[in-house]
């Protein structure tokens, strides 16, 4: 699993992810309060502006966009058709704006920085003794370590079906995909235990 | 939390994941193919119960913000946080609590098979599909002002397919309880 | 190794899983062999306080795994039957460098510490891969390193060739006699178990024989022998 962090050296990517975050959240709660059509464009053109720190082909920013071009250009219509134009308009610029901002954020930031924000955000929690901060790294961690076994355990359990002849139903790929995976639960959380991995020290 | 609790529920956030990757399963009777994450959203709370089952899918949400392609179609980063959508992903959150909640409080190991079913069933369609439907409908209607009517018309086409789901949801967390028995003990 | 069993007795869900027994081991690699379902995991387990006796108790190296569990753990390492459950960071380099995180030390000895056991292991190469696209040899070899990088005085090994080819099996036995560390091997293959120093039959949750590995193995086989 890539991440969708684009190496790079600009400014953007050398402001702290903490402050990246908060200006994010400035941002677009600024844009939910400006209803100015021309004022959203401009914001969605700075947006996208800002993509060239990336230092990627326009292609790319469009493949990067196209799962959220689609949905805005829907919703942006809907209004349209039924609120008028201009709210239509004010929808798609502030949509698009909305969504060149953060993919912004999460192309400038490594996922390790982001850990590290979270686990610093987890801290006040941790003293509450809601969580421990540190659990949260392990358990991003074990996530993406274990989607790819994930995967080819679903690909063996489908096989299995056309090795029997079966046609592959919903329930019959997925129950022994869950039984299979949470089995292992039990070593994976012995070998962090064993290793020593959450102990507080 | 002890570490078997955390695992169970990075593994289901993983599985959560996954059935984001895997291509749509044609259902046998219904001729649209159907994205399994939601599927596994209520299949958390089904099988995890509500605590777990909310675990993990807030880690799914967390990985996705912080720029892993985790959500179905590859979508991931900020960005899914910030669109007209967004209410139905802050809804799973909402759907896997009711979901696990309800699993706990209905079912229990005394019940006859098709009574477990029918309970789980009722779980995954209030959590998985009335609350989900509720954050999602709202969260559009209020950020587009499109108000709600209009914004619960936009949505109405989905609906059938998360109903059916929540069947499958059902009969999986029903199968799994008897193979491999994890839902949390009526307190 | 100083390991002492005093009065142990295990139950689990009304069922006793190993009876009432003393047992002190302190050579340098000791075998366990025995069938499925004797009691020789659960013996293992209880060195790293992974399974906690119901009756008596378990030191390791003075520790008791109960009352000073942090210590006893920190004393042996263990290797799971199925290397891939226990590589639970997606890099290898990652992984290796958590088991070093509890210990606070500067970001320098930690990476210091991962180079040095990959290079002892040979699997320098390895650190940026990620678990799933290692082969099973290699990751016996992964797990070995995100073990030892915390440098535990014993290593106990369930079952370390079971799902081995033949060449990566051979890896893993030299491994095994060229480590500094004592080990405790519990294994199905007499032949891995042959070069060790003591081997310990378990049957039926008790020790049926103790001894030099070629008459313990020669007891097993003869138990055995022609019955189904």
């Amino acid at each position: 699993m890539r991440s969708l962090h684009i190496d790079g050296d600009s400014a953007l990517h050398r402001l702290p992810a903490g402050v990246k975050l908060a200006t994010l959240s400035v941002i677009s709660l600024a844009l939910f309060m400006i209803g100015n059509s021309a004022f959203l464009a401009g914001a969605a053109l700075v947006g996208l502006a800002g993509h060239t720190l990336l230092r990627i082909s326009a292609a790319e920013i469009w493949r990067r966009m196209r799962p959220f071009a689609l949905i805005v250009v829907v919703v942006a219509l809907f209004t349209a058709v039924f609120n008028g134009t201009t709210e239509g308009l004010i929808a798609l610029f502030r949509l698009a704006a909305l969504a060149l901002f953060a993919s912004l954020v999460t192309a400038t930031t490594t996922t390790g920085d982001f850990i590290d924000v979270i686990t610093r955000a987890a801290m006040p929690l941790e003293r509450l003794g809601i969580l421990k901060a540190r659990d949260v790294g392990l358990s991003i961690g074990l996530v993406i370590r274990f989607v790819p076994e994930i995967l080819s355990r679903y690909e063996v359990i489908r096989d299995a079906h056309y090795a029997r002849g079966l046609k592959p139903r919903p329930v019959s790929l997925i129950v022994p995909l869950i039984i299979t995976t949470l089995r292992s639960a039990d070593e994976i959380a012995a070998a962090i235990d064993a290793r020593g991995i959450r102990r507080q020290k | 939390m002890a570490t078997r609790d955390l695992v169970l529920s990075a593994l289901f956030a993983a599985i959560i994941v996954a059935l984001g990757l895997v291509p749509p399963i044609m259902l046998g009777f219904i001729p649209v193919p159907i994205t399994a994450q939601s599927l596994g959203v209520m299949l958390a709370g089904v099988v995890l119960g509500a605590r777990r089952g909310t675990i993990s899918v807030l880690l799914v949400l967390v990985l996705a913000a912080i720029g892993l392609p985790v959500l179905s179609g590859g979508r991931g980063g900020l960005a899914v946080f910030m669109a007209p959508t967004t209410g139905y992903l802050i809804g799973w959150v909402f759907a896997v609590i009711t979901t696990g909640y309800l699993s706990q409080l209905l079912v229990s190991h005394s019940q006859a098979g098709f009574v477990q079913t029918v309970n789980f069933f009722v779980a995954a369609l209030f959590g998985g599909v009335i609350v989900l439907y509720v954050c999602g409908i709202s969260y559009l209607a209020l950020i587009t002002g499109l108000g709600f009517s209009k914004a619960f018309m936009g949505s109405l086409a989905f609906i059938p397919g998360d109903v059916l789901k929540a069947v499958i949801a059902a009969l999986a967390g029903r199968a799994v309880m008897v193979g491999y028995p994890l839902l949390p003990k009526r307190a | 190794m100083d390991i002492h069993f005093e009065k142990v007795e295990v139950r689990f869900e009304g069922r006793t899983v190993i009876h009432p027994l003393d047992l002190a081991l302190n050579g340098r690699r000791v075998g366990i062999i025995g069938l499925n379902g004797s009691g020789k995991t659960t013996l293992a387990r209880m060195i790293n306080g992974l399974v906690k006796p119901s009756a008596g108790r378990v030191t390791v190296n003075g520790f008791d795994t109960v009352e000073r569990q942090d210590e006893a753990r920190g004393q042996s390492g263990f290797i799971f039957q199925n290397p891939q459950n226990q590589i639970i960071l997606p890099l290898l380099r990652e992984d290796i460098a958590l088991g070093l995180k509890s210990r606070k030390l500067p970001k320098q000895e930690v990476t210091a510490a991962v180079e040095a056991i990959l290079d002892r292991f040979g699997i320098g190469h390895l650190g940026d891969r990620r678990a799933h696209e290692l082969s099973g040899g290699e990751l016996q070899l992964a797990a070995l390193a995100s073990v030892l990088v915390t440098e535990p005085k014993i290593l106990v090994m369930d079952e370390p060739t079971n799902q081995l080819d033949l060449k990566n099996r051979n890896l893993v036995e030299r491994t095994i006699h060229t480590l500094p560390e004592d080990v405790i091997v519990i294994s199905h293959d007499l032949d891995l178990v042959a070069g060790l120093d003591r081997v310990l039959l378990v049957h039926e949750g008790r020790i049926a024989a103790d001894g030099e590995p070629g008459e313990v193995i020669g007891q097993y086989r003869a138990m055995h022998e022609g019955k189904d």
